[in-house]
């Protein structure tokens, strides 16, 4: 209603003028009309203007309402504004707008798709070479040969974040939640990694009870738990020290610790870390960091429903903290074996 | 002799997996010929066969599929995919196992031999318990045992996987690194103490047995074990 007498003001201005130009006219040809036959001719006229008004009104009525609606709505192009040609055009506008925006979100969509599909491929493809290199390592010295597993680990962590990277973007296709024996993925994931943990002289130490079960998705929980590993060990330097993996309960949720000793963040960093392509001073001092571990942890966690926090006092060492929803220790007692059988 | 099939489109890698096949009396056939593996699955009749997925015209699973109408013989795919997806359709056609790329040549033999265990029985009695020599020295690795001259010595597990790894690489450096990798256990660290202990371990059986000074240490390296001809 507001924006309806906004763009009438102009011309009840321009009206006005009108009605003071009538009785200015009579009064300078000095015609001495009755002021009563004047006021009674503005009236008339006034109230044709509003009988006008009120029918543009109605003719308008949808689209300003529309127009002044705070939220503007998305499908214009189902509801018709209106058969006055004004609201016609502005329809038929919106329509060849939106049609526009539809086909550029569209190709966007179908580009995005298929840089996915390359991505996968071209990360499968690039495993066959990994493999052959691999099958060639034992008949190498075998110095070179450790040097060149270090980098062919690497390679290897490398492609895996590419591909979970982009299977991020299809996570909902991608996923499975299941009831998991925490432990168990701990020390795959740990296992996985020994490599990475004898390189540098860090020692782990596991401290997760054995009868806890938690839901995740196994793949998800494993790439982060490689993600938050490398992270540990990265972060930690000089040998004899110990990364610590514990398992608490809090009320009904499950909360797993990954403890290093190493070198901590600063508070300003702390808030930032979970950033993409944050490194901070730490990281550009550590070569290997891109930045995304942690990023691709939270956004994980988000989409599985964990929690992630990280706690740190520089100089003393990181503390990450993932929490699961829900108490399964008791809950599921009798399944146990049958997870054990499988 | 078992006979076993290999259909991998990438010639180098399954010229790889066929020379350390045939080092563990393997007889490996690669298939070269994309359009007619059934014809030679069939003209060699494999005992087991080593499948990839990914393959020109058809992929691993109708070649699979192709082969189960025929035979029972067992399957393991050799794959880069490792979504759980792909190792169920795997399983589904028909498959036995699933082994993703990058993947260790002691995955594959360890796999290969489970599956021939399993599906041939009769092979696996016959078949000669594994056993290394060296000079005059014999390891038997699954049962811990170290022979020579008709002195033997038993080991724990441990001292098993050591000797083993010394022994193959005779002559040679193994890196404290690979050590380590192969003695971790689940949850367990072994750092560069325990590794010590072991070795001095090693050791002391050996000279038991009378042979000291096997075990050499190269400093900044790993351990090397020289078998020198007065101990045969």
């Amino acid at each position: 209603m507001k924006l309806f007498w906004k763009d009438q003001v102009s011309l009840l201005l321009f009206y006005l003028l009108q009605m003071l130009l009538v009785p200015v006219l009579y009064w300078l040809a000095g015609e001495h009309r009755p002021i009563a036959i004047v006021l009674y001719g503005m009236a008339l006229s006034s109230v044709i203007l509003l009988l006008y008004l009120g029918f543009r009104y109605v003719k308008h009525y949808r689209l300003f309402a529309r127009l002044s609606s705070p939220v503007p709505m998305v499908e214009y192009h189902s509801i018709p504004l209106g058969d006055a040609p004004l609201p016609e055009a502005v329809y038929e506008h919106l329509q060849i707008i939106e049609r526009k925006y539809q086909e550029q979100l569209n190709m966007h969509v179908s580009r995005m798709d298929q840089h996915i599909v390359f991505i996968n491929r071209w990360v499968h493809q690039m495993k066959t070479p990994l493999s052959v290199i691999q099958l060639t390592l034992p008949e190498l010295e075998e110095e070179v040969a450790s040097s060149i597993q270090e980098e062919l680990e690497r390679l290897r962590k490398g492609l895996e974040m590419v591909i979970y990277t982009s299977r991020l973007d299809r996570f909902e296709d991608d996923f499975q939640v299941e009831v998991l024996l925490l432990r168990k993925a701990v020390n795959e994931a740990v296992s996985e990694n020994r490599r990475l943990f004898i390189r540098r002289g860090v020692q782990v130490d596991i401290q997760v009870d054995e009868e806890i079960f938690v839901y995740s998705d196994a793949k998800w929980l494993r790439f982060m738990l490689t993600q938050i590993l490398t992270n540990a060990v990265n972060y930690t330097s000089g040998t004899g020290k110990t990364v610590t993996v514990s398992s608490t309960q809090i009320g009904t949720d499950t909360v797993l610790n990954i403890t290093d000793q190493g070198i901590g963040i600063s508070p300003e960093d702390l808030r930032r870390v979970f950033n993409p392509y944050f490194t901070g001073e730490r990281g550009r001092q550590y070569h290997e960091s891109t930045g995304m571990g942690l990023y691709l942890v939270r956004e994980i966690c988000n989409r599985l429903g964990h929690k992630v926090e990280l706690h740190s006092r520089p100089g003393e060492g990181t503390t990450l903290r993932l929490t699961f929803r829900g108490n399964l220790v008791q809950a599921l007692g009798p399944n146990t074996d049958r997870n054990k059988q499988t | 002799m078992e006979t076993i099939l290999i259909i991998e489109d990438d010639a180098k890698l399954a010229g790889l997996l066929g020379a350390y096949l045939s080092k563990y009396d393997f007889n490996t056939i690669l298939v070269q010929d994309f359009n007619s593996v059934l014809e030679t699955f069939k003209e060699c009749s494999a005992d087991l066969v080593l499948l990839d997925v990914n393959l020109p015209r058809y992929d691993g699973f109708y070649w699979c599929r192709q082969i189960r109408k025929t035979s029972i013989c067992p399957i393991l795919f050799i794959s880069a995919r490792d979504s759980g997806m792909d190792q169920v359709m795997a399983l589904e056609n028909g498959g036995d196992d699933y082994i993703t790329k990058p993947f260790h040549y002691e995955v594959v033999l360890a796999k290969i031999r489970s599956h021939l265990r399993r599906a041939y029985g009769s092979y696996a009695q016959t078949q000669e318990e594994r056993t290394l020599h060296s000079g005059g020295l014999t390891l038997y690795p699954e049962r811990y045992v170290i022979q020579i001259a008709g002195q033997s010595a038993d080991l724990t597990q441990k001292e098993a996987i050591l000797l083993e790894a010394l022994m193959l690489k005779e002559g040679r450096v193994v890196t404290r690194e690979r050590l380590l990798d192969l003695m971790w256990e689940d949850q367990h660290f072994i750092d560069d103490n325990t590794l010590n202990v072991y070795i001095t371990r090693v050791r002391k059986k050996l000279k038991d047995l009378g042979l000291e000074d096997l075990v050499e240490t190269v400093r900044g390296a790993g351990y090397r074990l020289s078998i020198s001809s007065e101990a045969t």
